[in-house]
């Protein structure tokens, strides 16, 4: 058994953090749309969400963006205090990186911060603009981040490469057909055509479709690639006593979160197919207290098809080498007995970088402060499964959310 | 920009045909990739042993589109990730038997190394001859 690590808050307590309010602008190719534009209105939706005004945010934390190195060096937490008019009276602000994975570390960063007394209010926010970014230069950029250039950069990998090898490891250790491979796919596109702000709201797609487009990096079709595209999300996050003087009744808590950080390049992982995920669940869910049989809905990472099966097992929602046919059998579908990345995923919603897993996260609290549209909100839904990998899959991160009423 | 010695050791041995797995003078462990200083026991005193270059092939893909830029020519190309029997693994080109033909490969195979892939600084495996 894994040694028990304590939060240092409990639910009720006036120091908890508590998700209040989400922001999320239109996913997909918005050329037209500046980066600290979005940037500005994604803040200001999540901050009204709130019930708050920029002022009562002290503390912003930003998520990378992948599209512009010039913006990616730029000190763009600091500009958005300015943007937002908080300059003066915003105590901190900075930014936190570790891929795909960044908004769960952003929330463990957050949740210390507010835990501790050095933040009340904190912001997270997010902006890519990959659907707009020349391709060529995202994909040469994708052969170099992630990867030791010295060792593995004269391979030719790049992101693609890196699916392809773990899809096919997880094909062959779980002996899934291609047809369970892209239902996982189908499931995610079911998803999407509720979400209006998905890149593929209006596109369906069919297994057919998927097995007939072309080859990309064997045994990844284009279909089964993820879309790169523009998208912002953010997110509130304030303490319990500070949630009730506001009249928040109910509200979105952190009961335990696990990571493993399983390798750096993909060729150093010891098993594709299992990567860090059992490791980080096991982690979690000591700190919890609940398991993954107590979860309503799950918003897991999937930026190939593959990665989500071998989360979902590693978490131990399916036998091991059952994720794929999990997926098959419609378990996760809208109706299905467990909806699993209800906006519809990186792969449907859109690839939007380091923000793929915000999008995942923040649609995880929309969920559960029951702020869905109608049409995709999953009925009285109190828990949530949040997982999030970064950069070659070199790490696994599980967040533990449930639905808390604060008796305001 | 200064090649690391490290590197550039390395790099000698795929030249002459050599692939040498960075291996710790004080504790004996072997490291891919080679390490600044050994991972095991933090010694920095560290040599080269050539490997017999015989292995499994953990996994690989045959990347058909979506070359990073100075690969555009190189399509299609399979990479792979073998475990050497030394207990240490990395990321390889994969021969294709015949014309661009990578079909005979499985996870799991045993694989061997051939050589340097040409202008490229990484190795070449292929499927093991027995
Ligand atoms: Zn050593």
């Amino acid at each position: 058994m894994t040694e028990h690590w304590s939060l240092h808050s409990t639910a009720g307590a006036a120091n908890d953090p508590v998700f209040v309010g989400v922001g999320e602008l239109k996913t997909g190719k918005f050329p037209e749309r500046g980066f600290v534009e979005a940037l500005t209105r994604v803040a200001i939706q999540a901050i009204k969400d709130a019930g708050m005004v920029p002022r009562d945010i002290d503390t912003i934390l930003l998520i990378p963006n992948l599209h512009s190195a010039a913006d990616q060096a730029d000190l763009v937490f600091s500009r958005m205090v300015e943007e937002l008019g908080i300059h003066g009276s915003c105590k901190s602000s900075f930014m936190v990186h570790s891929g795909g994975s960044t908004s769960d570390n952003a929330v463990r960063t957050a949740h210390g911060l507010i835990t501790a007394g050095h933040a009340k209010n904190v912001l997270v926010l997010q902006c890519e603009r990959w659907g707009s970014a020349d391709l060529n230069e995202m994909i040469t950029m994708l052969s170099k981040n992630g990867i030791p250039g010295e060792w593995e950069l004269p391979t030719g990998i790049q992101f693609n490469a890196i699916g392809a090898m773990i899809t096919r490891r997880y094909m062959y250790a779980s002996g899934s057909t291609p047809e369970d491979m892209a239902s996982i796919c189908v499931t995610l596109r079911k998803w999407a055509n509720l979400n209006e702000n998905a890149m593929f709201y209006e596109k369906p797609l069919t297994i057919e479709k998927i097995l007939s487009s072309r080859m990309v990096a064997d045994p990844l079709h284009a279909y089964e690639c993820p879309p790169m595209a523009d998208g912002a999300c953010a997110f509130v996050i304030t303490n319990t006593e500070n949630a009730r003087k506001r009249g928040i009744s109910n509200a979105v808590r952190l009961a335990g979160s696990g990571g493993c950080v399983s390798h750096y390049c993909l060729s150093q992982e010891p098993d594709q197919a299992v990567l860090g995920w059992p490791l980080a669940a096991e982690r979690a869910f000591n700190q919890s207290g609940w398991g993954p049989q107590d979860a309503d809905i799950l918003e897991i990472y999937d930026s190939y098809a593959a990665v989500t099966a071998i989360a979902l097992e590693g978490i131990g929602i399916c036998p091991k080498g059952e994720g794929a046919r999990w997926f098959a059998a419609g378990t996760g579908d809208p109706g299905g007995k467990l909806p699993i990345n209800t906006n519809g995923g990186l792969l449907s919603a859109g690839h939007t970088g380091v923000g793929g897993g915000t999008a995942l996260l923040v649609e995880g609290i929309r969920q559960l402060l029951h702020r869905a549209p109608a049409k995709r909100q999953v009925e009285n839904c109190q828990r949530a499964i949040i997982g999030g990998t970064g950069g070659s899959y070199m790490d696994a991160q599980i967040l533990l959310l449930e639905r808390t009423q604060l008796g305001a | 920009m200064n090649i690391p010695k490290i590197v550039s050791d390395f790099r000698a041995g795929l030249a002459s045909d050599e692939l040498l797995v960075q291996t710790c003078n004080a504790c004996g462990k072997p490291n891919m990739w080679p390490r600044y200083a050994c991972p095991h026991c933090q010694s920095e005193n560290l040599g080269w042993t050539r490997s017999a270059g015989q292995g499994s092939l953990h996994s690989f893909c045959v990347l058909r589109q979506g070359a990073p830029e100075g690969f555009e020519d190189d399509i299609p190309y399979a990479i792979g990730v073998v475990k050497l029997d030394e207990g240490v693994q990395l990321a390889v080109r994969l021969q294709p038997e015949g014309t661009e033909d990578w079909s005979a490969y499985q996870c799991d195979d045993r694989v061997e190394f051939v050589g340097k892939d040409g202008a490229r600084e990484c190795a070449v495996f292929r499927k093991s001859s027995d």
